[in-house]
């Protein structure tokens, strides 16, 4: 992905003021497509979802203007700030859980041995399989009578992995954790491989082990690919929706059952449509405050890069 | 785990630490990467196991053997079911309706990554920047019912394109994202001597930004084309017909009144699965060459 | 980037985008598009467009109810060359949701199967659906032939909005003789007492007592349903589904709340209950496997036991019985049952009229004749039609069928199940409510206090 070179080659300076004005004419009629189609598949209903906030409906019969009542509503629920924990917790728990684990991976499968790149093009399958086809098997993989636990008779596996609110929670963490570290570490792994030997060749020759290699060499080439991967993985984590609610549907009770959730069940089985707009609107903002905060953690790129 | 990108040459220039502790410590490393990656090959591949071997059992003896262990009497009765529900129709749908989407995202987003990066610090383009940007927090399932209402508006309520087009639109920001960034790295000293020789800009775009470029098309390419393939609720909302629909919701026809036929919709997952497997294998080669064909240093 | 700058042009997008949004979505409950459920569909003719065209019916995909709908769709079609109707099948959640947002862009089809109950009421709300009270008193032998109870959960506000069909499900307890006579259980428990004897006596010899699909919330329910129809008699929920002002502060509530967390709290249900869904048939397995004496489940699980429970049922090892009473002092009747009184047909009040007829016409020559009879009751289900039992076969399918038609026919009341009689929006709450009531996370007060705040919502 952003697989970017080391900064000394780019010179950056040459950029930005200079001609912006007629080189921006020129070039901005090349985002009219992409804008033509995103505004009005995405940016009107973003709008429409906005503008059914402010009203009551069932999702049948008429649409009822009915200004703040579904705010109100929404605010005043108890389960909004249960979800925004449950989301901000998945948020966290996914970073903290999926970039170590990615980077380590993408790094072992940089290197070019036979056996490694073996292993690398097993791990990728998980991300062939659908959410939902990975949630239907975990779900019976995770029964307590009839999954994987009681099939290999290992007693620390046969738990209630599902209906117990605190369990349920890190399989969840698990499983999405399964599903896309194959993502993140090929990232990390196409990244690794832009590294120019020679860096690694000069640092063995001042006399760094690996580990310090690893710290002072490696992470530090990582960083844009580290920021954007993050931000891939917190934004995304923000709407995870396929894979919860076919495995755990939100449950048991609540336990697992974030923004997203929240809004489709309200919204689709409780018939609140207003209501869903409200939570709707609101996993917009805080995912576009994350991408605008994430970008702006990006650091000396982003003045220039222009967001 | 370190870095090792090679293993065997640096070993020779170690100065400075007693070799025995070095080497104690090199095998350990080893070890543990060693060890480490079989362990999580062990995790990935079981689920998968367990997904092939039970789309060979029957629905009804399912419960009564071991989970793990392999069907004592395999059947290919789900793979024929999932055959006969109409799976070639299910799949050429998902095959127009990716290619079909994929490609127009790659090219549309291509332009409008390339027109960010080049008229950088033009305001009108920071804010469509900013734009798209929100895309990447969109959840689909909240834009959905207008999405809905807008598609039939259009008249394109239960066809193909119905499908297409708002998969485009929600793959265009993760891509411009991508692609800008991209971009963004390939030194200015090259358009610079694009413009000396008198280019215009959508020259400098095909010739110079987009093979450049190509180890991240391929990387969105493939993202997006799993994400549409695998994609649920749009068909699941906007087509009608079975002859519109896609293998997605093949996985779930086997879902009845009261119960799930979990043998067939692993079945399903199997074949739904494997177009993409086979891809993978024949194209790993391109893939993994096109991700790290780099710059030249 | 320049915060201000933004904004500022973020608003001037709104104000721009606004009119556009909100003409939209105005237009979506006024003259939406044609109907377009013609193509594809089982029958050929009917062109789609315009106002003619063959009359479109969606229900839900699964064997072998799904065999018996189509085969009576087909008989009709050949029987009517001129009137055809198109069906279309969707899995079940797909279909909860496709039928919603169908209707609410005037784009469903002509007939709507359905669950009667809430839903049906939601759709009357908002003139959705035909009212059938006329129909019915030119039809009155349509009306005569079915169970008089299955018209409770078509009806709202006096008048019949649809048409009850298909087949009765109540909910029994199904016992496993093998591990009853395993565990030392002679007899089965005739009240709530001998029930938590029960549950003693299975925990002390490593069985579970009760199997339960707890991921699946409504099969929490059933329990509740039935304690407190016993306990408090039918009058209780009927004052919540009318509507009644803190109807749910009923003594009756509290007792049943308390005995459900009391069977909880004793091991009452399989280990890991609240994972284990019903969709997947594996609290059925649980439960013919023996890892459960025993389950309180719908009438449909029958087959299913039947093929995949071994010699459960052709060994003779089942039995069946309705919920028992509780105590001698239940305000309830014991022949009460709950379930499925029915599934039903409403005709959709947007299709043209044309269209309108030929559902009607449908209703009244082929849906649920003989041949359909027939076919139900080969599926093992009792359909919902008086003296249906002379068709049942003999043996012990039949002597199950006929138990059921028993139990469904002669209850008192026959109450709809409570996720499908309330409105979504409560049923949603009562639902979630009911999970945390097993979780042991609410009290009883507490799920009282939630649950009278949703009345009415």
């Amino acid at each position: 992905m952003t697989t970017l070179a080391p900064p000394v080659a780019t010179g950056r300076a040459a950029t930005g003021g200079g001609g912006g004005a007629v080189k921006g004419a020129t070039v901005t009629w090349m985002t009219l497509p992409a804008l033509a189609i995103f505004a009005v598949f995405a940016l009107l209903p973003l709008l429409g979802v906005l503008l059914l906030s402010f009203t009551t409906w069932t999702g049948l019969g008429a649409i009822q203007p009915s200004g703040l009542t579904s705010w109100r509503a929404v605010l005043s629920d108890p389960g909004l700030p249960h979800a925004l924990w449950i989301t901000f917790k998945i948020m966290i728990f996914t970073w903290v859980i999926q970039t170590p684990l990615s980077i380590l991976l993408g790094v072992f499968m940089a290197g070019h041995q036979r056996y490694r790149e073996f292993l690398a093009a097993l791990f990728f399958i998980p991300l062939l399989l659908s959410s939902a086809a990975i949630a239907v098997a975990y779900k019976a993989l995770l029964d307590p009578n009839f999954g994987l636990g009681p099939g290999l008779h290992l007693a620390f596996l046969t738990q209630d992995w599902l209906g117990n609110g605190t369990l349920a929670f890190w399989a969840v963490m698990f499983i999405v954790s399964w599903q896309y570290i194959p993502f993140h570490s090929l990232i990390y792994q196409g990244a690794v491989r832009q590294i120019p030997k020679s860096m690694y060749e000069a640092a063995m020759l001042d006399g760094a082990g690996r580990i310090r290699q690893f710290f002072s060499l490696t992470l530090p080439q990582l960083r844009y690919t580290i920021i954007t991967s993050s931000t891939l993985m917190i934004v995304g984590a923000l709407t995870f929706f396929d894979l919860i609610f076919v495995l755990t549907a939100g449950g048991p009770a609540d336990a697992t059952r974030n923004l997203a959730l929240d809004m489709y069940i309200r919204g689709f089985q409780g018939n609140q449509m207003g209501l869903a707009s409200a939570i709707a609107t609101i996993l917009v903002v805080i995912g576009l405050a994350l991408a605008l905060l994430l970008r702006r953690l990006g650091g000396s790129g982003s003045q220039l890069e222009g967001a | 785990m370190a870095a090792t990108v090679s293993t065997d040459a640096t070993r020779t220039q170690r100065p400075a630490s007693p070799p025995g502790q070095r080497a104690r410590h090199l095998r350990d490393m080893n070890w543990v990467g060693g060890l480490a990656s079989w362990l999580w090959l062990a995790i990935v591949i079981i689920p998968i196991y367990w997904i092939v071997i039970t789309s060979f059992k029957g629905q009804d003896t399912y419960f009564s053997g071991n989970p793990m262990a392999p069907p004592t009497s395999p059947t290919l009765d789900n793979y024929k079911l999932v055959i006969q529900s109409d799976f070639p129709r299910y799949f050429l749908n998902s095959v127009l309706v990716t290619i079909g989407a994929v490609i127009p995202a790659l090219v549309v987003s291509f332009m409008a990554a390339y027109g960010i990066v080049r008229g950088a610090g033009n305001r009108l383009l920071q804010f469509i920047n900013a734009i798209f940007l929100t895309g990447l927090a969109i959840p689909i399932q909240a834009v959905i019912i207008p999405v809905y209402l807008i598609i039939i508006k259009l008249g394109l309520y239960d066809t193909l394109l119905a499908i297409i087009l708002p998969s485009i639109a929600f793959a265009i920001p993760l891509s411009v994202l991508v692609l800008s960034n991209f971009i963004r790295d390939v030194p200015k000293e090259l358009f610079e001597s694009m413009r000396v020789d008198g280019a215009t800009e959508w020259r400098t775009l095909w010739s110079l930004a987009f093979p450049l470029t190509r180890p991240a098309m391929v990387t969105v390419a493939i993202y997006n084309g799993l994400a549409i393939w695998n994609g649920f609720l749009l068909p699941l909302i906007l087509t009608q017909t079975p002859s519109n629909r896609l293998l997605p919701l093949a996985l779930w026809s086997f879902q009845g009144q009261y119960s799930v036929n979990i043998p067939a919709v692993l079945a399903a997952v199997v074949l739904t699965t494997l177009p993409i497997l086979i891809l993978y294998v024949v194209g790993r080669r391109q893939l993994l060459s096109g991700l790290t064909a780099g710059f030249s240093k | 980037m320049d915060p201000k700058t933004t904004s500022r042009r973020s608003l001037l997008g709104v104000a721009l985008g606004a009119p556009l949004a909100g003409a939209a979505l105005a237009a979506c409950g006024s003259s939406g598009p044609t109907q377009t459920g013609a193509g594809g569909g089982n029958a050929g003719g009917g062109g789609g467009g315009g106002g003619s065209g063959a009359a479109t019916y969606w229900f839900l995909s699964g064997q072998p109810q799904q065999a018996v709908r189509e085969d009576t769709v087909k008989r009709f079609n050949s029987a009517n060359s001129g009137n055809q109707i198109a069906s279309t099948e969707f899995q079940n959640d797909a279909y909860k949701t496709k039928i919603k947002t169908a209707l609410g862009a005037g784009q469903g089809p002509t007939v709507i199967w359905g669950w009667g109950g809430g839903t049906l009421r939601e759709y009357v709300k908002n003139n959705q659906v035909v009212d059938l009270t006329d129909w019915f008193s030119s039809n009155a032998d349509q009306k005569s032939r079915r169970f008089p109870a299955s018209f409770q959960a078509a009806t709202v506000n006096g008048k019949i909005y649809a048409l009850p069909a298909e087949t009765v499900t109540p909910i029994l307890f199904y016992w496993n003789k093998k591990v009853l006579d395993k565990i030392g259980v002679s007899a089965i428990p005739q009240d709530w007492n001998g029930i938590m004897q029960y549950v003693d006596k299975a925990n002390s010899k490593g069985v579970a007592p009760f199997s339960l699909g707890g991921q699946s919330r409504w099969t929490n329910m059933m329990w509740l349903e039935f304690l407190l129809d016993r306990i408090g008699g039918s009058q209780v929920f009927q004052n919540v589904f009318d509507g009644k002002a803190n109807a749910w502060s009923d003594p009756a509530v509290t007792d049943m709340l308390t005995k459900v967390q009391d069977l909880v709290k004793a091991n009452g249900f399989i280990k890991g209950f609240s994972s284990i869904t019903a969709d997947s048939n594996a609290d059925q397995a649980v439960f013919y496997t023996g890892k459960a004496g025993a389950v309180l489940h719908g009438a449909w699980i029958y087959g299913n036991l039947k093929t995949a429970g071994g010699d459960l049922v052709t060994g003779g090892h089942l039995e069946y019985s309705n919920f028992p009473k509780v105590s001698s002092s239940d305000k309830g009747d014991p022949s009460d049952t709950v379930g499925n009184p029915g599934q039903y047909y409403s005709i959709n009040a947007k299709s043209p009229s044309n269209q309108q007829d030929i559902a009607k016409k449908f209703f009244g020559s082929t849906v649920l004749d003989d041949a359909e009879v027939q076919k139900w009751i080969s599926t093992g289900s009792v359909p919902l039609i008086k003296g249906s039992d002379s068709k049942f076969p003999s043996g012990p399918d039949g002597d199950f069928l006929k138990f059921v038609y028993d139990v469904s026919s002669k209850a008192k009341s026959f109450a709809q199940s409570w996720d499908q009689a309330l409105s979504p929006t409560q049923a949603e709450t009562l639902l979630d409510n009911i999970a945390k009531l097993f979780q042991l996370s609410i009290t009883p007060e507490q799920w009282i206090a939630n649950m009278n705040k949703a009345i009415g919502s």
